[in-house]
């Protein structure tokens, strides 16, 4: 292959691209990227074997279509640093030859058989969806999936297509994390998939331009968008979902409406005492206001107070400061509703539009 | 003309610092009450003489014959019989005169005294006295580090102006020992740990010695290097080899030499043979492990039998952790074979608990581990220990290895919904279960209840 392209367009797509391809594998071929010329463009194709990513490059002037394999670190570290307007990548002598203005790298190639097939995004089946919204859904749950060894089916987000619905569903067993959407879709869709959550984050790499449409598509073994110039498939978790619906509480005795930015910053003045191996804090409901306790052995013990229009008898309720502070950051109002029914049921939060974050309290046995 | 200006400086300070000492002797007094061991600190590392070492003398084999009189004078010992490979517990001082020692394998303990009494120990009955004693040391001082059932150290700093110095404590003690339980015990009064363990064995039985500061060279001169603890055998041994037999010949090496040779045991010994113990007496060590071992009077091959005996001892084990109020996350399994091949497999579970139940099921896993053979031991052990009240993250969806039939504890009930009896878990009901169940152990003995999988055992 014989190409000329836009230098900045290469390296954002060398970039892109690399994020998910590894630099250590069993399987060496998928350490390189693979770069496929055709009449009228150049396409970047990267793999983990769990996370695919195609990322075209339009502006391509093509001289002589083919495919080729190269590592993608060198690659991507060599053009990042390149300085001239354009580059020109050409295999024809064996060696990938890339050039830009006076500079030059002949790198090796592997034999492009190697590299496992990609798919490609198919059109039907799929559901137009705003980039913005998409990407606010991912960063709305992501955080709350299990991150410490465990329950497989928890280390990634369940996405799911119910009653014209996009709903996407995040638990590590002790938060829970619900956002939901309108989507576009025939009347009676359903659909389910468990993304991990790794495989998610290049998703919203990709996803540049909020404004843009992008398309979603369920399939039995992956998930995939397609953006204007790439189209990104994860591989999905194999397992069953914890049954999330059923934790959710439907309506708790006490609630109270806090504002949110006030009671994360209260939150991490009153957390600082607590030891790494204790994060509790107590919060206790009063009238018109709250309390927030933290005590820990050995080290002391802080209060905080704040205004809440809570109403009722007086309540209290421990909570991992840092699950909270996690929920609250992504709070889209000034003001958060929390509400509760006792200090061993979970807590839940609305914060914002069709999203509900739930934490399970800290409870003392006996 | 400056002595004399030095008695007006002088006096005044005297009059103040006495009475400085009477309110910071109150104070001591009030901060004993609720802190314990930092008392010592407010007095400096002068160490005063207040550590007791109270042991009692032959204590299984006292209690027996206090329950038997007619044994009185007559060579008794309590352990397990020969003809099952049974050891001495501990034995009288009149069989001791045969050469009769704890730990002994009783077949030679018979050899040596043929007309030794050997009687079957009754634990149930030493924890009751121990409990007696230990309840009278805390009359006297909260500083109590039990180390066995007949054995401990107190510290009665702080305790002078309520009950006397530590020698009038330390009789007190032995009095109140002797007319409560009607049993003997050796006290040691020192400034250190060490010493006052010491001074309890040095005038052993019916002992009660005073090592004061001053006289710690004369006692301890003359003693074996092996009356150090932490010098065994070998460090015996190689101490001899260097000329060294007494704790006299060890404190005058010069102390890097000592450390040189022996490490950062060699800085503890030297310090110990000059009546150097920084150790505290702490009265609540925190417990580490809780276990149970029983070695067979025949081999046993029978698997199923194996894992009644299992069971049996995770139903004991997680009886003395709900007492204590612990619980522990990893259990081992020890197993010894006829040929004295011992192995251990453990296993560390997802979450803490004391529930028989719970730890034979792991116990089991482990058991099954162990290749086939006779057994002539078998027991398991708890570790990674903690307080039952230790706070928990509650869980959104149960515990994975702890299927519930009932909606777990995470859902709330319904608004309106009656509360049901049967809230929460599985296993916070087998707790609540338990709560009962001890209550009627404790009240009519352990074998009153056990779980249905070792009854018919129980019955035959």
């Amino acid at each position: 292959m014989k190409i000329l392209c836009n230098r900045e367009q290469l390296r954002e797509g060398l970039s892109i691209v690399s994020s998910v391809i590894p630099s250590k594998s069993t399987r060496p071929a998928i350490e390189n990227v693979c770069l496929v010329a055709t009449e009228n463009a150049l396409e970047l194709v990267g793999t983990d074997l769990e996370v695919a990513i195609r990322y075209r490059i339009d502006d391509v002037k093509v001289a002589e279509t083919g495919t080729l394999l190269v590592s993608a670190r060198v690659a991507n570290d060599f053009v990042r640093d390149l300085t001239e307007e354009t580059v020109t990548i050409d295999s024809t002598s064996g060696n990938c030859v890339i050039t830009s203005g006076g500079d030059h790298a002949e790198l090796v190639t592997v034999d492009s058989d190697e590299f496992p097939v990609v798919a490609r995004f198919q059109d039907e089946n799929s559901f137009p969806i705003l980039a913005g919204t998409f990407s606010k859904q991912v960063s709305r749950t992501v955080f709350a999936a299990a991150r410490e060894p465990g329950r497989y089916a928890m280390h990634g987000v369940l996405i799911e297509v119910e009653d014209s619905q996009l709903r996407l569903v995040a638990t590590d067993g002790r938060r829970l994390a619900v956002t939901n959407t309108l989507l576009d879709c025939p009347e009676g869709t359903s659909k389910r998939s468990i993304v991990p959550t790794k495989g998610l984050q290049p998703f919203t790499r990709i996803l540049t331009d909020p404004m843009a449409r992008v398309r979603i598509a369920f399939d039995e073994a992956q998930f995939a968008l397609k953006t204007d110039n790439a189209e990104i498939f994860a591989r999905l978790i194999d397992g069953e979902f914890p049954k999330y619906s059923q934790v959710v509480p439907p309506e708790g005795a006490c609630k109270v409406e806090l504002d949110a930015s006030l009671l994360i910053s209260k939150l991490r003045l009153v957390s600082t005492v607590t030891s790494a191996d204790a994060r509790a804090v107590r919060l206790a409901f009063a009238e018109d206001h709250l309390q927030i306790v933290a005590k820990a052995a050995g080290r002391g013990e802080a209060t905080a107070q704040m205004v809440a229009n809570y109403q009722g008898k007086d309540v209290d309720i421990v909570f991992n400061p840092d699950f909270l502070i996690d929920g609250l950051k992504q709070c889209e109002s000034d003001t958060v509703h929390f509400e509760f029914t006792d200090r061993t049921s979970p807590g839940k939060f609305q914060l914002g539009q069709g999203y509900i974050y739930v934490v399970m309290p800290i409870t003392i046995d006996a | 003309m400056a002595s004399r200006s030095l008695g007006v400086l002088w006096g005044f300070p005297i009059v103040f610092l006495f009475h400085l000492k009477v309110i910071i002797c109150l104070c001591a007094l009030w901060w004993k009450k609720c802190a314990g061991t930092r008392c010592r600190l407010l007095f400096g590392m002068d160490e005063p003489l207040t550590i007791l070492h109270v042991d009692m003398d032959a204590f299984y084999a006292s209690v027996e014959v206090r329950d038997a009189p007619e044994l009185a004078g007559l060579p008794v010992a309590v352990g397990g019989r020969s003809d099952s490979r049974g050891v001495i517990a501990a034995a009288s001082y009149e069989a001791r005169a045969f050469g009769v020692r704890s730990a002994m394998p009783t077949s030679i303990a018979e050899r040596l005294c043929p007309d030794l009494v050997l009687l079957a120990p009754s634990f149930e009955k030493y924890t009751r006295v121990s409990r007696t004693i230990m309840e009278i040391f805390r009359r006297y001082t909260p500083i109590v580090e039990p180390l066995s059932l007949d054995e401990a150290f107190l510290d009665v700093s702080g305790c002078e102006r309520l009950h006397g110095d530590a020698i009038e404590i330390g009789r007190a003690i032995r009095r109140d020992i002797l007319k409560e339980t009607s049993l003997i015990a050796s006290i040691g009064v020192a400034p250190t740990k060490f010493l006052a363990k010491l001074a309890s064995d040095l005038d052993k039985p019916d002992g009660f010695r005073v090592i004061q500061r001053d006289e710690i060279r004369t006692v301890l001169d003359p003693l074996a290097v092996d009356k150090i603890f932490g010098v065994g055998r070998s460090t015996a041994k190689r101490l001899g080899s260097l000329g060294v037999h007494t704790i006299g010949q060890l404190a005058s090496l010069e102390r890097e030499d000592v450390v040189e040779r022996f490490g950062s045991l060699g800085a503890w010994i030297h310090d110990l043979a000059h009546g150097i113990d920084p150790r505290r007496v702490t009265p609540r060590r925190p417990e580490k492990s809780h276990g149970m071992e029983r070695t067979y009077a025949e081999d046993i091959e029978d698997r199923e039998l194996l894992k009644r005996h299992l069971y049996e001892y995770c139903e004991e084990v997680s009886f003395a952790l709900r007492e204590r109020g612990l619980q522990g996350k990893t259990i081992s399994v020890k197993a010894r074979f006829s040929n004295f091949k011992t192995i251990t497999r453990s296993k560390t579970m997802d979450r803490h608990t004391n529930l028989g139940a719970r730890i034979y099921a792991t116990a089991r896993e482990l058991f099954e581990r162990v290749p086939p053979g006779a057994l002539r031991l078998l027991g398991v052990q708890i570790t990674t220990l903690e307080d039952v009240r230790t706070a928990h993250q509650g869980s959104l969806f149960g515990e994975p290895d702890l299927p519930t039939s009932e909606p777990s504890a995470a859902k709330p009930f319904e608004p309106g919904e009656p509360l049901r009896a049967s809230k929460g878990t599985k296993e916070q009901r087998l707790m609540r279960a338990m709560k009962g169940a001890d209550k009627l152990r404790k009240k009519y003995g352990k074998r009153i209840l056990a779980p249905g999988a070792l009854v018919d055992r129980e019955k035959g």
